[in-house]
């Protein structure tokens, strides 16, 4: 990575024009009618999955550690808010600062397990504990609604989709700096450390099981507040958003984009749902097509891009300047 | 009693019933600089994991400081003012030369947790880190990636690390290991000067009899799973049993 002050300057910039791009995109879709209106949801969407893919990053790119059950923590989040607003009366402003909480609390729990295993063993254990959320959720229908989910999940009447959006949106950005600052921070080198050498990170006084631990709870807290924005956006909430499947698209955005980077699975999270989108939007039959063109993307990039979408535009970029 | 900064009581231990030590006793006097010899499996390097906590003891005690730290975690060791460099160098490839010593700077001051101030504002973090560079003759380095680094440079890291933590007493296991005989030379004059300089207490395990009898107080002898002898140089390179068990003839 590149630190000259030159560099910096040029990131800062670049930051700064995506995300007044980002906050004009709505007003610019909302003329644009029906199709306008449709893709203020998406690109809302687009927002909320690239925060999941962030958070799950903080485990897999900076921790090293391969999660196969990140969606327990975005479905604990999701649950949250459903349940809150829908049974208890919560207004969005509460229930939504509860949802990272409480998926918070369900990371410290499983993570404390999960932490003492290494490679495929913790892997594996998360998958487990999620789909233990997935059955428990699924089975308990008297409160949460089975596989019907939760439906009719009120909404704030000042939040239109274009609100809604610049409120993502602004949740979004907060997450994002408060993420840079922890990878960036002391926690965040040791976290590094781990990854690099666990066995020496041992023996330099690093707790490793314990960094790994709170860790995999300030991830769990993202994907909790990422599950409560899309119920919101949905205005339901139902056990898809805790099924294996939803674990591996954080994975798969961060393979695509690049998980060496912090927004490396937010941009690749957003490239994968464009393409589907598109794909959908072509023909409806070419939705089924899905799979393959995932499968594709996958291997060009595991074969050539290692570093994913970022990585590449690094190669790039570091070849034309010199 | 109090200048004892490590002891070993009664300490055995056995792997899937192949047994190791069988009872071994010694006592490491502060501020010493002594070696540990012996043939290949003789478990020189498994005494070190012992003494740092990475494998537990099946009997017996390890006493540092006056501390019974049999069955502590390795990070516990550390913290109590114990460090190591290890035979198969042990860094963090990926990371430059200087993040290396960072971070270990950082876990020595307990700084791990601040997840606010970014790293690179860590002023006398730096400062400190680029010093211990300096102290091993690495600063010139300190920007690259230590994976990148040739071997004898990244034992060099290695022992880096381990002076980071400002350790009472010091473990290094082999510092000449594969090195060329240029920097054997060199190693050999760095961890002299390094003892008289910070003090401290060190042992080393090495099979470069130059070394250990050039500039150790103190040599153990491992061998029949248990301490063979000890005694200065002279006492050892002169031991029947010593020279029978290990040296043969070639001192």
């Amino acid at each position: 990575m590149d630190k000259s002050p030159s560099n910096k300057k040029m990131r800062w910039i670049s930051g700064v024009v995506v995300a007044v791009a980002l906050f004009v995109l709505p007003f610019v879709l909302a003329r644009l009618g029906r199709t306008g209106e449709f893709w203020i949801w998406v690109t809302t969407e687009m927002i909320i999955m690239a925060l999941f893919a962030m958070s799950l990053n903080l485990i897999l790119g900076f921790g090293g550690m391969v999660s196969f059950g990140h969606a327990a923590f975005f479905g604990a989040g999701a649950y949250t808010v459903a349940l809150l607003m829908k049974k208890a009366g919560w207004p969005l402003y509460l229930a939504l600062p509860a949802a990272p909480l409480v998926a918070a609390i369900v990371a410290a729990v499983i993570g404390w397990f999960c932490v003492r295993l290494l490679g495929l063993y913790f892997a594996i254990l998360t998958l487990a504990f999620s789909q233990l959320l997935y059955m428990i959720i699924f089975q308990w229908y008297t409160f949460t609604g089975g596989d019907d989910g939760i439906h009719g999940i009120p909404r704030p009447e000042f939040l239109d989709p274009t609100n809604y959006y610049l409120l993502c949106l602004v949740l979004f950005l907060i997450c994002f700096v408060l993420m840079r600052m922890i990878v960036n921070s002391s926690f965040g080198l040791s976290i590094r450390t781990t990854r690099e050498n666990l066995e020496r990170a041992k023996f330099i006084g690093i707790n490793v099981r314990r960094y790994q631990l709170i860790n995999f709870i300030i991830a769990g807290a993202f994907a909790g507040l990422a599950g409560g924005l899309l119920t919101e956006l949905n205005r339901f909430a139902q056990t898809e958003f805790l099924h294996w499947s939803k674990s591996a698209e954080p994975i798969l955005a961060s393979l695509v984009g690049g998980m060496y980077s912090l927004v490396g699975p937010a941009i690749g999270s957003a490239v994968l749902m464009f393409l589907k989108i598109i794909l959908q939007q072509a023909h409806r039959s070419m939705v089924e097509m899905w799979a393959i063109v995932l499968g594709l993307i996958l291997l060009v990039v595991v074969l050539f891009a290692p570093g994913g979408l970022v990585g590449l535009y690094e190669r790039l970029f570091g070849k034309s300047e010199s | 009693m109090t200048d004892q900064i490590l002891r070993i009581e009664n300490l055995s231990k056995s792997f899937e019933g192949n047994q190791i030590f069988n009872d071994v006793n010694f006592a490491v006097s502060q501020g010493e600089l002594s070696a540990i010899i012996g043939p290949n499996g003789a478990g020189k390097t498994t005494l070190f994991n012992l003494i740092t906590g990475y494998h537990i003891p099946d009997r017996g005690r390890i006493i540092f400081k006056g501390k019974d730290i049999s069955g502590l975690q390795p990070f516990d060791i550390v913290r109590l003012g114990m460090a190591r460099a290890f035979q198969i160098t042990n860094i963090f490839p990926r990371m430059t030369v200087l993040e290396n010593l960072v971070t270990t700077v950082i876990t020595k001051e307990n700084g791990n947790l601040n997840m606010v101030k970014p790293v690179s504002k860590l002023k006398t973090v730096h400062e400190r880190a680029y010093e211990i560079l300096v102290s091993v003759g690495l600063a010139d380095m300190a920007h690259r990636q230590s994976g990148t680094l040739a071997h004898g440079n990244q034992k060099r890291l290695d022992m880096a690390i381990a002076l980071a933590l400002e350790p009472e007493l010091l473990l290094l296991d082999e510092p000449m290991a594969g090195m060329s005989p240029e920097e054997r030379w060199q190693t050999v004059e760095l961890v002299k000067q390094l003892w008289e300089r910070l003090k401290i207490t060190m042992v080393f395990i090495e099979h470069d009899m130059d070394m250990v009898f050039g500039i150790s107080q103190k040599v153990r002898v491992l061998c029949y799973k248990t301490l063979l002898a000890e005694g200065t140089p002279q006492e050892i390179s002169s031991n029947p049993q010593v020279i029978e068990a290990y040296l043969g003839e070639e001192v």
